[in-house]
This record gives structure tokens, sequence and C-alpha cells, in this order.
């Protein structure tokens, strides 16, 4: 479970509010999608889950620890893929997954088979002995989520995962996520992809200028617009700038 | 279809300006040796002191740093001119040192900026013709080439103040000197022009950058050394009557003519009369001419399709690795081992690291075997002249070691040599104070991870140890050995060693910790440039820092005579024993704890 709790960020003594005064509480057991546009402060929010950054104010717990009294303890409990994939780039894809695998303690017993399985899964078997760098931006997304699944920790806390991804990668990923939050564990992710967020989330958080402006379920939001629309139109309206909900007032 | 692509071809001056605007301002280079010229800073997201300074402090900062060795390369021209060399002589000199450098160093930034640079495959897609593109990034590299190239001129000038030229020879000297930098720069490229379009070697830029690295860097070292024995005596002098002869004939005029045309003029040009001087200044400027035209026909016909041979290339692909092998490959290891593993890969894989921090550091202790061979040969010649053999000389050297006991003077001194040796070491310090730098954005993908940050400065710590103390280690031990210095003194010269050397890199690495430089889009970014430069100087100050308080305690006992040697000499360990572990506690808690919280 993500308890985020009165949190704040700001940048330049104050003078930037990239996250403000939000609350919110994910549950175990179900997939939690937030959405919002670009510079809304989706990254920031979950840079300061995955204990990246620190909140200006507010606490953020997951599964009851405190991410900034206890971070090391947090960030074994979770993983995190951000919306970049460059990283660790002169690594091979076996080195990055045996260093990420080593930072986790990931038994002996268990690390080969699950990169094993992961690299069949997501068709990266042919890929481990290469560079990261010599792959595609699909291909580093795939070694990214590899990497986040190989410790397989409670909470999942995915950027923009789809970004990059081919169908059946994308695919496997909100199967992965949907046998994850089954099994009683979290998954929060953002996405800009309305129709990812439609068909897999339980509950959906709308965020713009820092601020929570919306959380429920899909049909929640329906009955809340009372409107038969798609996402994507209830979207539009909500994140737009005449939407009395975009000027302050909270959900 | 022809007459569209003979248009697409067609210079544009309008274009030309644009893309010679956006180049000087924004473009970002994929320097993967360090050895490019200067331009890649300002593609660095700013950060940390020399990023606060502003643009214009961070220019006068250069501009003085390029003033203060231009007037030693003058005061190095005014004692050659006092030596009796003449100006044509030491304008050889001066031409000779800059084909020398361009040829060495040129051909890989005349890569770097013609091909190597990101944006370039977006200026594929632009409707601008591949002459203009070519001959804005061309104007852009020989604008950069010459600045660094005008640091060789005051060596010239030098003389011809001592020699108490007219301003006439001034100008016209550096005039020949312009002509001569920008024909060799133009010689380079039109090399450099098909090289790209057809060497295999050119479109690997990881082997690419690695050869040319290594090259510049054994180079560097070379010229380091050889200045040992050059700036003694006539030595310059010699260099530069050598020099004039170069151009004078032969095989080796042919060459320099090829490579810089216009040396072959510099006679007339310096040495002659008004008229021949400026009949010599248009030659020269001729064959520029004749230079510009050529690469201006090979460029037309090579430069794109040298640079989409270049956006093509892919990398290559590995073996499967799968069953036990997989099971091999992921072993389990402690985060210190991991963390190590990680940075080391990254090191040598990196060529810019490879080539600043492994390869440099390697090649270190082989500079001071050469100086000490060369040096040595030439005692053991001088020494032969005045009836002395070599076993004697070894035998004389033996009994004064043997002088070196726990209670002598002599093994205090011995102890301050090895501080300031340690000092000197404090230069190449910088591979510690860069240790968390290298990682740029890594190091905010594994803030996300359950890092383990005392094992992570740990691993931080011991590559560049390794690297850097221990082949300078084996040298020391080998030379105490070949000296047969008492053991327990050469014991103790070996911790003073390694209490200098291990205080200096924790000291430097918790201060690279604590203003780490992450912010950088290519890792050239890092060890160029003016912060690049300041850091080197800074491990001075951090050398000193730590060194302070032992040299006191040592020389309280060698020099004031207000402590007894022994104790001087346990004192001085003593303190580097208690820096030590002061230090190792600082770098493995407080520098640990700030990276657990760094933010972007």
């Amino acid at each position: 479970m993500i308890r985020i709790d009165h949190v704040s960020k700001s940048y330049d003594g104050g003078a930037t509010c990239a996250v403000r005064d939000l609350t919110l509480e994910i549950r175990s057991g179900e997939i939690f999608g937030l959405l919002g546009p670009n510079g809304a402060g989706k990254s920031t929010l979950l840079n300061m889950l995955a204990g990246v950054l620190a909140p200006t104010s507010g606490t953020i717990e997951l599964d009851g620890v405190n991410v900034a009294a206890d971070p090391l303890a947090a960030k074994r409990n979770l993983c995190y893929v951000s919306d970049s994939p460059d990283h660790l780039l002169r690594l091979k894809g076996h080195e990055f997954l045996r260093f990420i695998a080593d930072v986790y303690e990931v038994p002996e017993d268990v690390r080969a088979q699950r990169i094993a399985e992961l690299a069949r899964e997501y068709g990266m078997e042919g890929e481990l002995d290469n560079q990261i760098q010599s792959y595609s931006h699909g291909m580093r997304q795939k070694m990214m989520i590899m990497g986040a699944l190989l410790p397989d920790p409670a909470t999942w806390i995915l950027d923009e995962p789809m970004t990059g991804l081919d169908p059946k990668a994308s695919w496997l990923l909100k199967q992965s996520m949907r046998r994850h939050a089954d099994a009683g564990k979290t998954v929060l992710f953002s996405t800009h992809v309305l129709d990812v967020a439609e068909k897999v989330v339980d509950r959906v958080g709308v965020i713009a200028h820092g601020e929570l402006l919306f959380v429920g379920t899909v049909d929640e939001m329906r009955e809340h617009f009372r409107m038969g629309g798609s996402l994507e139109e209830m979207f539009l309206e909500l994140t737009s700038d005449e939407s009395p909900l975009a000027a302050g007032e909270n959900a | 279809m022809a007459r569209a692509k003979t248009a697409a071809q067609d210079f544009s001056w309008r274009q030309f300006c644009v893309m010679l605007r956006v180049i000087r301002k924004g473009e970002q280079h994929l320097d993967q040796t360090g050895m490019g010229l200067g331009g890649d800073e300002a593609g660095e997201r700013r950060g940390g002191l020399w990023g606060r300074l502003g643009a214009g402090a961070r220019t006068a900062a250069m501009g003085l740093l390029f003033l203060l060795v231009a007037a030693m390369f003058f005061m190095m021209g005014y004692m050659i001119g006092e030596l009796g060399t003449t100006p044509y002589a030491t304008f050889s000199l001066c031409v000779v040192c800059l084909v020398g450098l361009t040829v060495l160093t040129g051909l890989y930034q005349a890569v770097n900026i013609l091909y190597f640079v990101r944006d370039l495959g977006y200026y594929l897609t632009l409707p601008v013709s591949a002459t203009t593109i070519m001959w804005a990034k061309l104007t852009h590299f020989l604008g950069m080439s010459l600045l660094g190239d005008l640091i060789v001129l005051p060596v010239g000038l030098g003389c011809l103040l001592a020699t108490g030229a007219s301003p006439l020879a001034w100008v016209t000297m550096t005039l020949a000197f312009v002509l001569c930098a920008v024909a060799v720069n133009l010689a380079l490229v039109i090399v450099c022009v098909p090289v790209m379009r057809f060497s295999r070697l050119a479109h690997d830029k990881d082997r690419f950058s690695r050869v040319f690295g290594a090259v510049v860097i054994v180079f560097a070292l070379a010229v380091g050394v050889g200045s040992q024995f050059a700036l003694r005596g006539d030595g310059l002098a010699s260099l530069a009557a050598g020099s004039s002869d170069l151009l004078s004939g032969g095989v080796p005029a042919v060459v320099m003519g090829l490579i810089c045309p216009p040396s072959l003029l510099a006679r007339p040009v310096v040495a002659g009369g008004a008229l021949e001087a400026a009949a010599g200044l248009l030659g020269m400027a001729a064959t520029v001419a004749v230079y510009a035209v050529l690469l201006s026909v090979v460029a037309r016909r090579w430069y794109f399709e040298g640079v989409q041979a270049l956006q093509g290339a892919g990398g290559r692909r590995g073996r499967r690795v799968e069953g036990a092998e997989l099971r091999r490959a992921t072993r389990t290891r402690g985060a210190f081992a991991a963390n190590l593993s990680r940075d080391w890969k990254t090191l040598v894989r990196v060529p810019v690291f490879f080539n600043q921090f492994v390869l440099s550091s390697l090649l270190m202790p082989l500079y001071f075997i050469v100086i000490m061979v060369v040096g040595g040969a030439m005692g053991v010649s001088q020494a032969s002249e005045a009836g002395l053999d070599p076993a004697t000389l070894l035998e004389m050297a033996r009994s004064l070691a043997a002088l070196l006991t726990l209670d002598s003077p002599a093994l205090a001194w011995c102890a301050v040599g090895v501080l300031v040796f340690g000092l000197f070491l404090g230069f190449s310090s910088y591979s510690f104070t860069m240790g968390v730098s290298r990682d740029g954005e890594d190091f905010f993908f594994m803030r996300g991870l359950p890092m383990d940050w005392g094992a992570y400065l740990a691993a931080k710590f011991v590559v560049p140890f390794a690297l850097s103390t221990v082949p300078m280690l084996v040298l020391i031990v080998a030379a105490l050995a070949l000296l047969a210095v008492p053991v327990a003194s050469g014991a103790y010269l070996v911790a003073v060693y390694l209490g200098a050397t291990v205080s200096l890199g924790l000291l430097s690495l918790g201060v690279g910790a604590l203003f780490p430089r992450l912010s950088w889009d290519n890792e050239a970014q890092l060890v160029k440039g003016g912060g690049a430069t300041l850091m080197v100087f800074a491990g001075l100050v951090v050398g000193a820092v730590v060194m302070a308080l032992p040299a006191l305690a040592l020389l309280a006992g060698a020099l004031w005579q207000v402590l007894a040697v022994p104790a001087a000499l346990a004192l001085a360990l003593a303190v580097f024993v208690a820096e030590c572990a002061g230090l190792a506690w600082w770098v493995l808690g407080p520098c640990a704890r700030s990276l657990s919280r760094r933010e972007r």
C-alpha cells in the first residue's frame, strides 16, 4: 500500500511548485493509473515515491515504511522504472541484470532462472550479451522493465512504462501488472496513453499543475461528469484551463 | 533527377550563416576521447562551482590561462633568441610544432567536429545542401583550431623581441603563421574526408576514439619526457636548428610541403626584405587558396556520403547467453563487488574515461621509468668519462642508501621527498574527484535502487587507487630494492607513500562526492574545459592540505631539529594514519549520506 500524506515539492526556494499538498492512498491489490498532461507533476511525484526526490513537506509511506526516514528499507520493497531507459548503457544486458540482482540481493538460485524467463518473455534472449547502448529505444525500455521485475518487490512504480514497447511487450507488461495486483500487491504507473489507462487500471488519478484533480474508477469519472464520452474527452475537460478543478478546486 | 541532385549541393550564403550560428551556439559533439576542442562545455547544463561562475568569468579564467601559457612560450622564444637562434629557425620550430600537434591531435578533432555530432542526423533531414553544411562546419572547425594553434606563435614573437626585429617583422611572422595554420588544417580535412568515407575503423566511434585517444596520450607523455631533456642547456636552440633543417630540403621538406605548403615559403617571409616578404605572403595565400579549392572538391564528393555511412553504422551483435553460462554470468556478489565491477566496466568501455583515467594512469609509471633510465644512462655516460664504471656507481649509491636508518635525518628528508612526489601526484587526484561525476545521469537511476552508498564510494576509491598508486608503488619498491635501502627504512618510506596517496585519494573522492558534476551530456565535458582544468589544479591544493601536517612533523626533525628524528618520523606516520582513518570515516559516513539524499 502507498500512502501519500499532504506531500508538496517545490524548487528554487518555493518559487516553482511541482507538486502541491497532494494526499492519496493506493491500496494493495490494485493498479492505479496516474494521468496528467506534460509537466503536470507525475514524474516528480513518482520520483518522490521512489526516494529519488525528497518531499519539501508531507510524508510518503510504502507498506508502512516512511520513505524519507528509512529509504533503503522502502526501496527494497519497490521497483521503479523511470521515464528514460537510457541508463548504464555501457553494461551488457546480463551485466545490468546481475547488477540489479546484486543490489536487490536476489537469491542465487532464483536469479538466473528469472532472468532467462524475463528474457524469453520479452524477446531479449539474443541481446543479453550486447551492450545496452546498442539497443533500440524499445529494447532499452524492455531491459529497464526486466530489471524492475527481476527482484519482484511488492510495489511497482512505473513512469510511462509502455513508451517504445512493441505490442507484445506492452501486452506482457499489462498482464504482469494484473497478475501482480491480483496477488495483493501494488502497481502505480503514469501514462499519457488514455486507452491504456482505461483498459488496465482499477482506479485513476488525474493530476495537473501539481494538484490531484480527481481520484476514482473510470466509471466514477464518467458518473462525475455525467457523460458517456471517452476517458480522453473527460481528461481534456478536466485538465483544460477552463476547468473549475484545474483552477484549484480539488476533486 | 541529376539536376535536382546538383541543385541540392549548391552553396547558399544565407543558409551557411544560419548553420554556422546554430553550430557555434548549440551543437553537441560526441567527443569520446576528451581530446576534442572546447565547445562541448556550452552544452553542459550548468552546475557546480565552474558552472555557477557565469559565462564572462569562465571566459576570463580561460583567457587568463591562455595568456599564461602564451607568456611562458614567449619567454621561451626570447631565451632562444638570446642564445643566437635566428627568427627563421624559431619560426620553423613553431611550424614543426604546429604540424606535429595538428597531425597527431587534429585528425581526431576534425572528425569530432565534422562527423561525431549528435545533431548531424537532424541536419540530414533539413533542406540544406551538403556543401553549405560542410563549409559551415569547416569554418567552425578552422576558427576553433586557429585559436588553439595561435598558442605556439609567441615562441617566434619572443625570438623577434630578443633579436630586436622591426614591427613589420612581427606582422609578417604573424600572418605567415596564420596562413600555415589554415593550410595545415585544410590539409588535415582533405585527408579526413576520404578516411571517414571509406575507413571501417572510423565508423566504429568507440574504436576510433580509443585509438586516437591512445595516440594523443602517448604523444603527450612523450612530449613530457622529451621536454625534461629539451629544456636543459641549449636543447631548444638545437630543436630550432633541426626544424629549420627540416624545411630546407629533401624528403622532410616534401612531406612538410604537402602537409603545410606555406611553410616552404617561410624563409623569404621571415628572413627576407619587405618585397620578398610580401611576395612570400602572396605565395602562401595562393597555396592556401589551392588547398581550399581542393577541399571543396573532395568534400562535395564524399563529405555527406561519409556522414550517411556513419549514421548507418550499427553495433555488433553478441552471442546468446543462456543456461549454465547465464548462471555463471549472474552469480551473486556483494554490494561492493557489484559496484566495483560496474564502475570498472564503464571506465574501460567509455573511450574518454579509458584514455583519461586508465591509459594515462598506466603510462605515468612508464613516464618515470623512461626519465629514470635516460637520466641514469646520461649519468653513467658522464661517470664513465670520469673513469667510474656502473657497478662502482651502484655501489656508491648503495653505501649512501645504507645510511638511511630510522634515526637518520637523511631518512626524514627522503620522506619529505616522498611527500613532494605525492604532491605531484595530486595532479592526477582528479581521477578520484571525478569518481562520482563519471556516473552522470546514471547516478539518479541508482538513487532509485536500494544502494549501499558506502560500498559505492569504496568501489569508487579502489579503481583509481589501483590504477594510479599501485604501479608507482611497485616502482618505488623496485628502486628501494635496487638501492638496498634497509628494510625498516624502506618500509617506512612505503608507508609514508601509502599514507600520502590514500589520504589524498580519500579527500579528493569525498570532495567529488559532495560536489559532483552530474549534469553532463557527453563524457568529454567532464574531462576537458575550464572546470576540468580547475579540478586538476585543485588536486594540488588537496594534496597540500593532507600533506601539510606530516611534512611539518618531518621538518621538525630534519630541519628545525625541535624533535628527535625517530619521534618526527613516528609523528608524521601517526598523522597520516589518523588522517586516513578520519577521512575514511568522512567518506563512508557523511559523504555517502549526502549521496543518498542528492537530487538533480
